[in-house]
C-alpha cells in the first residue's frame, strides 16, 4: 500500500507523512522503524501525547484522512465541530464508558502501554474503541470522497486507503472489483474487459459445468450440493432456488480451476459476501438483502452477480490457496503462527488457555478456514473484506493478526472462564449477533498495530512471509 | 475448576464420525441442548459439546467432539480421535452411499484411535421411513459382524438419540469399571477420579507422547 507517491500532492501518504504531528493512525511499517529509534521526541506520556491530538481522535476513519491533505482539502465545518465536540465529551465522560469498553481497553493495556511509552506508537485504535460512533463507512463525506476519487482513473493505492477503514455501499461493488484487479483502472477498458470476463464466465459453465462429470468432479458436486442449501439457514435469500444455483456453478467451477485444493466445506462461506455486494449493486432504496427475490432481477443482472462474484472469489483466494490443500497445511501453519503471536503480546491470556488443555487449533481451525465469516454477522464480514481487500496481497498475512485481535478482544470473558469446557464452548460461539462495522473497526485496528509491531521482527513468527 | 458441570465420576471422550450431511451435529445437538436444525451449516474441522448422564450411579460425563464429514478434513479430524473412548459411527438411512461408506470410516479409526475404542453404528434420519434406503437388519448384521453396537435414530424427532448415547456410555463404563476390577486404577490409563479422562485399555503403540484425552 505504501507506495512512493510525492506527500505534497497526494493525500493518501497522510499516515507516512503525518504519523508523527498527528499519530493515533496506526503507523506503516517505515514509520516504526524510525519510531523506535531513540533520537525520536514524541510525548513524555500517553496522557500527554493524547492531548496533543486529541482534536484528531474522535472523528471517525473517513475525516482522518482528509486531514491528511489540510492544505488541499476541505473539511466540512461541521463534521470538524461534532469531531471536537465528541472528544471533549468523551473525554469529559471518559469514566462514564460502559463496562465492557473499559475492560476491552484493559485488555491489550499492559502491552500496548509499555509500547506507546517505549516506542512512542500512538495507540491510536484505543480511541476507535472509545470515540467511533457505529456505522462510519456509510457517512456522507465518506461517499463523496470515494465518488470523487472514482470519478477519475483512481490511483489503486489511493483507493486502498480509503477502503481500508470500510467502503460505502453505494460504492462498494465498484470498489471491490477494482481491489480485486477485475476492473480495469482504465476507464475505457472497464466494459470491454468485464463483457469478456463475464463471458469467458459463461463458457467455463458451458463447457464443464453442463458436461458429463468424471468420479471426482463427481464428488465435487455432491459435497457442494449438500452444503450449499444449508449455507445460511437464518437468511431467506440463500434459501432461494435461483441463489443456489448460482452458487454451486460458482463453486463448482472454481474447484475444477483449482484441481490442488477442489471444493473444501466453507468456501461456500466466501462466496457470500462477494454475491450480496454485486447483488446490493441492483437493489434498490436501500431494501434489505437477506429478503430479496432474486427472481425480480433480469437474466442479466443474475448473469453479473455471478460471473463477477466468481472471479472476484478466484482472486481473493489465490493468496491462501494452501488453506485448502491436502492436509490444509496453510491452516496448521497460521494456527502455530496464531499461537506463537498470543504467547508474546498476551502471556495471561495464553497460559490460561494452556493451562485448562485449550489448544489452538480446537477454535482457531475454524476462524481461519472461513476467514471468521462462521464468527461474525455478514454484514461484518462485509465490512471486514473491506479490508482484506485493501490489503490486497498482504491479505493473506493481515488475516493472522485479525484473529490475533479477535481473540485478545474476548480476553476479558475468557479469563472469567475456569475450565475446559466453559472456555472451548465460548470460543465456539462468541456473542457478535449484535455486532456493527465499529466493532470491525476496532478489529482491525488492533489488528493492524500487532501487524506493525511484529513486521519489524518477522522472526517472531517463523514462518511467517507475508510482511513486505 | 469446581462448577457444577465438573462433578462427575467419569470424562469418557466420544467423537461423532461419518459421512457429510449425514445429521451428525443435529444428533449432537439434539443430545446435549434438545436442538435441531432442518439446516444446520456444515461443520468446519470439529466442534465440541459436552453433558453429564447417570449410568449406574455414576455421573458420567460425556465430552464429544463432532467432525466434519468432508474428506479434505481427515488430516485435522483424525487428531482428535487420540484419546476418544468411544466413536459414534453415523450414516443417513435414506442414503444408500453414506453407509457404503462405513468401511472407509472403521478404517480411519483403525488407523487413527485406540485399538480398544467402542464403536456403535448409528443409522440416522429415521423418521424418514418413505426414503429409506438401508435395511434395518442388514446394517443390523453388519455391524455384529464388525462387533459394533447398533441402533437407528432420528435427531429430528428425537427417537433414540438419548438412548444412543446412553448405550455408549454404559457399554464403555462396563469395560472401564471392570477393567478396575481387573487391574486396580494404579495403571497408566484408568483413572476413576474427578477431572482426568478415562481411556478404555492402554494402546499398544509406543510412539511415545500420548496426548491427554481432555481435561
Amino acid at each position: 500500500m505504501e507506495g512512493s507517491r510525492n506527500p505534497d500532492h497526494d493525500k493518501t501518504s497522510f499516515w507516512k507523512k503525518n504519523s508523527k504531528t498527528v499519530p493515533g493512525r496506526p503507523s506503516p511499517k517505515k514509520d516504526v522503524k524510525s519510531n523506535v529509534k531513540p533520537k525520536v521526541v514524541g510525548a513524555t506520556s500517553f496522557q500527554d501525547f493524547q492531548a496533543s491530538v486529541s482534536d484528531a481522535w474522535a472523528m471517525d476513519d473517513d475525516d482522518f484522512c482528509i486531514i491528511s491533505g489540510l492544505e488541499s482539502t476541505k473539511i466540512s465545518k461541521k463534521v470538524s465541530q461534532s469531531a471536537a465536540l465528541n472528544v471533549l465529551n468523551s473525554h469529559r465522560n471518559s469514566t462514564d464508558m460502559p463496562v465492557t469498553s473499559n475492560e476491552k481497553l484493559e485488555a491489550v493495556a499492559s502491552y500496548e502501554v509499555d509500547y506507546v511509552r517505549n516506542n512512542r506508537i500512538p495507540g491510536r485504535p484505543q480511541q476507535l474503541r472509545c470515540l467511533n460512533p457505529p456505522q462510519d463507512e456509510d457517512s456522507e463525506s465518506k461517499l463523496e470522497r470515494f465518488e470523487s476519487v472514482l470519478a477519475n482513473p483512481p490511483s489503486l493505492p489511493e483507493l486502498c486507503k480509503l477502503s481500508w477503514s470500510g467502503i460505502p455501499v453505494k460504492v462498494r461493488a465498484i470498489t471491490w472489483r477494482l481491489l480485486s484487479g477485475y476492473l480495469p483502472i482504465n476507464l475505457e477498458r472497464r466494459s470491454g474487459v468485464l463483457e469478456r470476463k463475464r463471458q469467458d464466465y459463461w463458457n467455463l459453465v458451458e463447457k464443464y459445468y453442463y458436461a458429463e462429470h468424471d468420479e471426482t468432479n463427481r464428488d465435487i458436486q455432491h459435497q457442494i450440493n449438500i452444503d450449499v442449501p444449508r449455507m445460511n439457514p437464518s437468511i431467506p435469500l440463500f434459501q432461494q432456488k435461483t441463489v443456489q444455483i448460482m452458487f454451486e456453478r460458482i463453486l463448482f467451477i472454481w474447484s475444477i480451476r483449482h484441481p490442488a485444493s477442489g471444493y473444501v466445506q466453507g468456501i461456500n462461506d466466501l462466496v457470500t459476501p462477494f454475491y450480496v455486494v454485486f447483488l446490493q449493486e441492483f437493489i434498490l432504496d436501500n431494501q434489505a438483502f437477506e429478503t430479496f427475490h432474486v427472481d425480480t432481477l433480469t437474466e442479466e443482472q443474475l448473469r453479473i452477480i455471478e460471473a463477477d462474484s466468481f472471479w472476484c472469489l478466484s482472486k481473493f483466494l489465490d493468496g491462501i490457496q494452501d488453506n485448502y490443500v491436502f492436509a490444509q497445511v496453510g491452516i496448521q501453519r497460521k494456527v502455530h503462527q496464531l499461537e506463537e503471536l498470543i504467547k508474546r503480546v498476551d502471556e495471561t491470556l495464553h497460559r490460561h488457555l494452556k493451562q485448562h488443555n485449550v489448544s489452538y487449533l480446537q477454535f482457531s481451525f475454524r476462524w481461519l478456514n472461513n476467514l471468521l465469516t462462521r464468527e461474525l454477522p455478514l454484514r461484518c464480514t462485509i465490512r471486514l473484506w473491506d479490508t482484506y481487500l485493501a490489503e490486497n496481497d498482504c491479505f493473506a498475512s493481515f488475516q493472522l493478526y485479525v484473529c490475533a485481535s479477535f481473540l485478545l478482544y474476548w480476553k476479558d470473558d475468557l479469563m472469567r472462564q475456569n475450565d475446559f469446557q466453559g472456555l472451548l464452548l465460548l470460543l465456539q460461539n462468541l456473542p457478535t449477533q449484535s455486532w456493527t462495522s465499529s466493532q470491525i473497526s476496532i478489529l482491525v485496528a488492533e489488528a493492524y498495530k500487532l501487524k506493525v509491531m511484529f513486521a519489524d521482527a518477522p522472526n517472531h513468527l517463523q514462518s511467517n512471509t507475508g510482511d513486505s | 475448576m469446581s462448577t457444577k458441570d465438573d462433578e462427575y465420576d467419569y470424562l469418557f471422550k466420544v467423537v461423532l464420525i461419518g459421512d457429510s450431511g449425514v445429521g451428525k451435529s443435529n444428533l449432537l445437538s439434539r443430545f446435549t441442548r434438545n436442538e435441531f436444525n432442518l439446516e444446520s451449516k456444515s461443520t468446519i474441522g470439529v466442534e465440541f459439546a459436552t453433558r453429564s448422564m447417570q449410568v449406574d450411579g455414576k455421573t458420567i460425563k460425556a465430552q464429544i467432539w463432532d467432525t466434519a464429514g468432508q474428506e479434505r478434513y481427515r488430516a485435522i479430524t483424525a487428531a482428535y480421535y487420540r484419546g476418544a473412548v468411544g466413536a459414534l459411527l453415523v450414516y443417513d438411512i435414506a442414503k444408500h452411499l453414506t453407509y457404503e461408506n462405513v468401511e472407509r470410516w472403521l478404517r480411519e479409526l483403525r488407523d487413527h484411535a485406540d485399538q480398544n475404542i467402542v464403536i456403535m453404528l448409528v443409522g440416522n434420519k429415521s423418521d424418514l421411513r418413505h426414503l429409506r434406503a438401508v435395511l434395518t437388519e442388514e446394517a443390523k448384521a453388519f455391524a455384529e459382524r464388525n462387533g459394533l453396537s447398533f441402533i437407528e435414530t432420528s435427531a429430528l424427532d428425537s427417537t433414540n438419540v438419548d438412548l444412543a448415547f446412553q448405550n455408549i456410555l454404559t457399554e464403555i463404563y462396563r469395560i472401564v469399571s471392570q477393567k478396575q476390577i481387573r487391574d486396580p486404577p494404579e495403571g497408566d490409563t484408568i483413572r476413576p477420579q474427578n477431572v482426568e479422562p478415562i481411556d478404555v485399555k492402554p494402546t499398544m503403540n509406543s510412539d511415545g507422547v500420548r496426548k491427554q484425552c481432555c481435561q
